[in-house]
């Protein structure tokens, strides 16, 4: 499996990878623990996200895992990557 | 309807939010003037295609607080859309929005437009060119019949005028003209609070793996409306195949626009409707009588309001209302991308955008006034469309009484 290859991402270089996206428009210098909704995550860019994550992380993220709190900020998100990747 | 050629002081091309505005206030001024609207209702995209907030009444600040960038017509508005609907501004992130129901705003348009002796409201009135003559304007009607007016007040949204002169406009390139969308209403009694929306975007995408729902169902978003037991769908659609073949003044390309939209508000609440127990016996229940257009023509006029401008919060002598709302970049049906001014500034709206460059007697208000592209990104919203509205009509009954 072509995922198999990918390493679950760390919340720095998922705000690039974000960006990279055209996801959200993240400053250079947002913090691993800021608010993600607060800047701008509707619920357009969640199902992009959605989209986008399993396009480059091979999971597939379910409409169980899009609570609040596992999209809140970068480092949350990570964790909710990382822990459908293992 | 044939007869006698109807003169009036000032004729009003399209009642939208602009031409509404510019209208009453013409007629206040003691203009005798006619508004003409192709639609059954004057509010244009805030009714006829359903947009549901007004943007850009408000000044941008940090402290809380909502307060009028532009009093006068907005302040009236603003105090009649609160009374109907029990809602007041409300803060997303940085920016000031007064929630507005397209049914009340129809019924509170009728009652302003009434409530003027010198005003004749025509709907279901299409325009199918005008004539420069020696002292103001022939309109030609498409029944056959004509009228004449002093002078001419271009609040079409589409700048027809200009299509008609042949000349005086821009139109941004296909690729990144602002994309349209198609609002529609729901009765449903979902709880759209954060997580009922979180839950309605992992369903959309799961009908969109499976491929039940169309690709464009990516751009749909769901509001609620204000009222109980009812929502606001939005699809923001591409425009065509890949963007490039966008064209919102070719009508195959509308009806496009017209059937993807409906095709995927149908689907998509089917779905959830047989998904979330809090969807359960949604149906669509509104449709609107057109799909949202955000940018088309543009009038060039003596002055072009830039994005540059609207960044560094410009002033200018002559200006004649303020910008707000921050460049809503929609080039993409991918949601919107906001810029804001540095420190938040207010960009002054001169006079001179009103004026088409060498054309007498005639005005330009609301989302086709002289701007560039970017600069469009914030004038268009309806709280500056009343504004720039509000100072067409002043200007053109200046004119028509001298
Ligand atoms: C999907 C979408 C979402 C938006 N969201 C917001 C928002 O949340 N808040 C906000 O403030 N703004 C929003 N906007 C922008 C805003 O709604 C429009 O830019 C604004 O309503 C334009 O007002 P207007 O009076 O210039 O033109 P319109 O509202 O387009 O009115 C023009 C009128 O002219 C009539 N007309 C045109 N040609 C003729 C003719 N030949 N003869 C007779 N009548 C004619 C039309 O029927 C129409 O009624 C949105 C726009 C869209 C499309």
């Amino acid at each position: 499996m072509a995922s198999s290859k990918k390493l679950s991402p760390n919340p720095t270089e998922l705000i690039d990878w974000m960006n990279g996206e055209g996801l959200l428009e993240l400053d250079w210098d947002f913090p691993e623990d800021g608010d993600l909704f607060a800047a701008g995550l509707d619920s357009m860019a969640v199902m992009q996200l959605v989209v986008a994550v399993e396009d480059e992380y091979g999971v597939e993220l379910t409409p169980e895992d899009l609570t609040k709190e596992a999209l809140a900020t970068p480092t949350t998100l990570a964790a909710l990557i990382a822990g459908k990747m293992s | 309807m044939s007869g006698a050629v109807r003169r009036f002081d000032v004729a009003v091309i399209g009642g939208g939010s602009a031409g509404l505005a510019a209208s009453i206030t013409a007629a206040r001024q003691g203009a005798r003037t006619v508004l003409l609207e192709r639609q059954g209702s004057a509010g244009g995209m805030g009714t006829a295609a359903l947009v549901h907030s007004f943007c850009g009444l408000y000044l941008l600040r940090q402290e809380p607080g909502a307060v009028l960038a532009n009093p006068g017509f907005c302040g009236e508005i603003e105090r009649r859309m609160i009374e109907a609907t029990g809602m007041g501004p409300q803060r997303f992130g940085r920016v000031d929005v007064l929630p507005q129901h397209p049914v009340e705003f129809a019924r509170i348009a009728d009652g302003m437009l009434a409530a003027e002796s010198g005003l004749e409201t025509r709907f279901h009135t299409v325009v199918t060119g005008v004539e420069r003559e020696a002292d103001g304007w022939r309109i030609d009607l498409a029944d056959g019949g004509r009228m004449f007016c002093k002078a001419l007040v271009d609040a079409s949204g589409d700048a027809v005028v200009a299509g008609w002169l042949g000349g005086g406009f821009a139109v941004a390139p296909a690729a990144v003209l602002q994309r349209p969308a198609y609002v529609f209403g729901v009765r449903c009694g979902a709880v759209l609070d954060d997580a009922g929306r979180l839950r309605v975007s992992g369903l959309l995408v799961e009908g969109l793996r499976a491929g039940a729902l169309p690709s464009a169902a990516m751009g749909l978003s769901f509001r609620a409306s204000g009222r109980p037991g009812e929502v606001f769908g939005s699809v923001d659609l591409t425009g065509g195949v890949d963007g490039a073949e966008f064209d919102p003044l070719d009508p195959a390309c509308l009806t496009a626009l017209e059937t993807t939209g409906r095709r995927v508000a149908h689907e998509a609440v089917r779905h959830l409707a047989e998904r979330d127990p809090e969807w359960m016996g949604a149906y669509v229940s509104h449709w609107p009588a057109r799909a949202g257009i955000r940018e088309s023509r543009r009038w060039i006029g003596e002055h072009v309001l830039t994005g540059d401008e609207v960044t560094a919060g410009a002033t200018f002598e002559d200006q004649i209302a303020l910008a707000t709302w921050p460049m809503e970049m929609r080039e993409t049906a991918r949601g919107p991308k906001l810029r804001f001014p540095v420190d938040d500034r207010p960009c002054g709206i001169p006079l001179r955008c009103l004026k088409p460059a060498g054309l007498e007697r005639l005005w330009v208000a609301g989302r086709c006034i002289s701007t560039d592209h970017e600069a469009q990104a914030s004038t268009r919203v309806m709280g500056t469309c009343f504004a720039t509205g509000e100072a067409a009509g002043r200007e053109a009954a200046k004119v028509a009484d001298a």
